[in-house]
Order: structure tokens, then sequence, then C-alpha cells
């Protein structure tokens, strides 16, 4: 059975780290996603004017914001994780070679390393530039990782369905969106929460709860989406 | 026997909207005649709940057991019609909501979750229409239909208790009450169990209907 689970944590280590590698490779996502995410802050931040908001505007317009850019970033980027496979076809050399749960965790760990790499990149210049006050970084920082995460979690389980549709690119946004605008709902409601400096309450346990869920459907549902 | 029921389902629902009109009483605290839009409203926003949880369960059917096309039908076409529903539990509340809160629309926490399940039916269906082989078809919008009924919850329990609600809460609410003159229970009650049956009742002649058109393109072939 140890040999079983290390066997497991191997092959999905293995596509983690061959996503990576991949990546290093051309630094296509990374490109992508680091200039898309700097182009919207850019206009994000022109569009506001060199005095930025009030502080009341503030907390209310700029998570939304925020979320924007990392939400479209990520829809740039993640669904070419199996978008790829299927276009260099190398997906039936992935299915024989790796045990479908093990594929989708090294999936999501690539989603989500990618995601709060951006994340890391995005969210410092996004408060500089717009001079964001937040009161409490650590709830904001609680509030990037576990949003990030459900984001990673959710897209890669919608990027492993459309990868084998036609017209992938539109579909991926379509389908994805209705996914996490839960997610999105609750990531602004408690980023505002941390702008302003008020307790975190319910908020966090039902986005760590839907981070729960996403996980659990996604571990149970992938295997039937990647064999045909 | 089907003849039967179609007929007895019009008759139930006829009585219904005459009752809306002439049997049951206004609601206090409601402008006009507004409350009387109640017994349209509530039934299809309740269908329109059914046909997700219905299309859900009928895809885990069809994922986990045995894979048969009928249960894929079935989902499909519970999408559909919970689309149907939807759009016009929509129109209806923001009618409603025009009169009652002075706006067609305010991103109530009711009208954001309708919103997002009209999305969701257009995304299934929009799924369906890009994937030719009908097993891939079958397989993949099923995954997707269950990715669905996993996220709805948050939707319909979890996000309207974190804001700001103005929708009434009339028949279901946390105290488990029902704060209604009973005649108006009366006809929302058989006004919903008559939207269920239409529903059940379309989505039926609709899947045989597939179902034959299926087993004739398998004869030409």
């Amino acid at each position: 059975m140890w040999q079983d689970t290390s066997t497991w944590a191997a092959e999905a280590l293995a596509v983690f780290a061959k996503e990576w590698r991949c990546e290093f490779r051309t630094r296509y996502a990374l490109n992508t996603l680091g200039l898309f995410a700097f182009t919207t802050l850019v206009v994000v931040s022109v569009s506001l004017g060199p005095l930025g908001v009030s502080t009341s505007q503030g907390t209310a317009v700029l998570p939304v914001l925020l979320w924007m850019i990392l939400l479209f970033s990520a829809a740039a980027g993640l669904p070419r994780a199996f978008v790829q496979e299927e276009e260099t076809q190398t997906a039936t050399a992935l299915r024989l070679a790796a045990t479908p749960s093990a594929l989708f965790c090294g999936k999501l760990l690539y989603g989500m390393t990618l995601t709060l790499a951006l994340e890391a990149l995005v969210t410092p210049v996004f408060v500089a530039m717009t001079s964001l006050d937040v009161k409490s970084p650590g709830l904001l920082a609680a509030v990037l990782a576990a949003g990030g995460y459900g984001l990673a979690a959710g897209s890669t389980l919608v990027a492993a369905i459309i990868a084998q549709a036609r017209s992938k690119g539109t579909l991926f946004s379509v389908l994805a969106f209705p996914i996490l605008l839960p997610l999105l709902l609750i990531a602004v409601e408690l980023t505002r929460h941390a702008v302003a400096g008020d307790p975190a309450d319910v908020a966090l346990l039902q986005l760590l709860l839907y981070d729960g869920s996403v996980t659990v459907a996604g571990f149970m549902l992938f295997p039937v989406v990647w064999n045909p | 026997m089907r003849k039967l029921l179609a007929w007895l389902l019009w008759l139930w629902i006829s009585a219904v909207i005459a009752g809306a009109f002439l049997y049951a009483p206004l609601a206090k605290g409601f402008i006009g005649q507004s409350s009387r839009i109640l017994f349209f409203h509530v039934p299809m926003a309740w269908v329109s709940f059914v046909a997700f949880i219905a299309a859900g369960v009928w895809s885990l059917r069809f994922l986990y057991f045995g894979r048969q096309p009928r249960h894929d039908r079935a989902a499909a076409v519970a999408v559909e019609l919970g689309l149907v529903f939807g759009v016009l539990a929509t129109i209806t509340g923001s009618l409603w909501a025009r009169v009652m809160w002075g706006a067609f629309w305010n991103w109530d926490p009711r009208q954001t979750s309708i919103v997002v399940a009209l999305l969701f039916y257009g995304a299934y269906l929009a799924l369906r229409s890009s994937l030719e082989d009908a097993d891939q078809r079958a397989r993949l919008s099923a995954a997707y239909a269950v990715l669905g009924l996993v996220v709805a919850p948050f939707l319909f329990f979890i996000m309207p208790r974190i804001m700001f609600s103005l929708h009434p809460q009339s028949v279901i609410n946390a105290q488990g009450k029902v704060e209604m003159e009973s005649r108006m229970v009366q006809v929302l009650l058989a006004g919903s169990a008559g939207c269920t049956a239409l529903f059940f009742w379309i989505h039926n002649l609709k899947c045989r209907l597939l179902a034959h058109a299926e087993r004739k393109s398998a004869l030409y072939e």
C-alpha cells in the first residue's frame, strides 16, 4: 500500500516537474500571464488617474479590479495545460503513462503554483500603483492563497473538459465563469474585509469549503473526463 | 392513459391560474395586485431549481451507473427546460422587482444566483453543441453538470447569507414557519405541483422524441 502511495506521488510530482520544464522551455504561459496582467494593471491605474480614488471608493472598487485582473490572466494561461496536450498530440502518451488522479494532481499543482506566482507578482504592484491601503495584510495573503487555489482547481478541471472540444478558447471562459463566480464573489467580499481591516468571519470558511468541494469534485470527475 | 393525465394537468393548471386571481387574497404590504405574480414566479423558480438538480442526478447516473444514453438525453432535456423556466422566473421576478423595489434589476443575491444558473445552463448547451462525437459529448457534458451540482449550493444557500437580500422569504424561511394566508399557501403549493408536473410531462415527451429520432437515424445508417 505504501508503495502504491509513493508511486502515485512520484507520478504526480513527475507531471508537475514536466509541466514546469516545458514551461521554462518556451516561457509561454509566464510571458502571456505576466504581460496580460501588467497591461490590465496599467489600464486600471491610468484610468483611475494620478491621484487614484478616495479611500472609501477604493475599498469598494479596487478589490473587484484586482480579482478581475487575476481571473482574466488565469483564463488566459491555465487552459493551456490541457489544450496543449491535445494540440501536440501528447495526450495519448500521457494517458498511458500516468494514473488519471496523479495526473490531475500534478496539473493542479502546476496551475496552483502558476496562479500563486502571478498573484505574488501582481498584487504588490497593484497595491503600489493604486495606493491601496491594506489594513490586514495577513488576511489578504490568506484570501489570495485560498482564492488562487480555487481558481486553479476549477480552471484545471474545466480545461480538461474543453481540451477535447472545438473552439476551445472561447468555450473555456463560457464554461469556467459560472463555476468560478461563487469563488470570485466570496473572494472579493473577503478582500474588501482585508482592505478595511474587518474580521474575516465565516466567509473565509466558505472559501475553504469551496476549495475543498471543487478539489473533491475534480478528483472524482477527472478520470471520467480524461479516459474516453 | 397518457392523454388522460395530460388533460388532468391542463385542468389543474387552469384551476391554479383561476385560483391565483379569484380565490387567493392579496398579500399585505405589497403594492396593488403585485403579490399575485407569486403564484407564477415561485413555481417557475422552483422548477428551474428542480431541473438543475435533476440534470445533475441524471448526469451522475450516466457517469457512474452504466453509461446509458437515455440518462444523457434526460440530463440534456432537463437543462433545456431548466433554461426556459429559469428565464421565465427571471422575467416575472424582475417585473415584480420593478413594482416593489423600483428597478428591474438590482443584483439582489437571488437575482445573482439565478443569473449564474442561467449562465451555467447556457454553458452546458454550448459545450454540447461543440462536441461532435456522441459518446464524448455525453461524457464531458455529464461531468460538467456534476461540477455544476457541486458548486450550486454556494449560490443557492451560502451566497444569500453573506449578502443583504430584499427578497421575501415567505415560504421557506429560517424559522421554518409559514407566514402566509392559508388560501395563498394552497394556491402556491398547487401551482408548484402543477409546474413540476408540467416540467416532467414536457421532459418525458421530449426524451421520447429524441429517443425516437435516434432510433430512426440509426436505421438509416
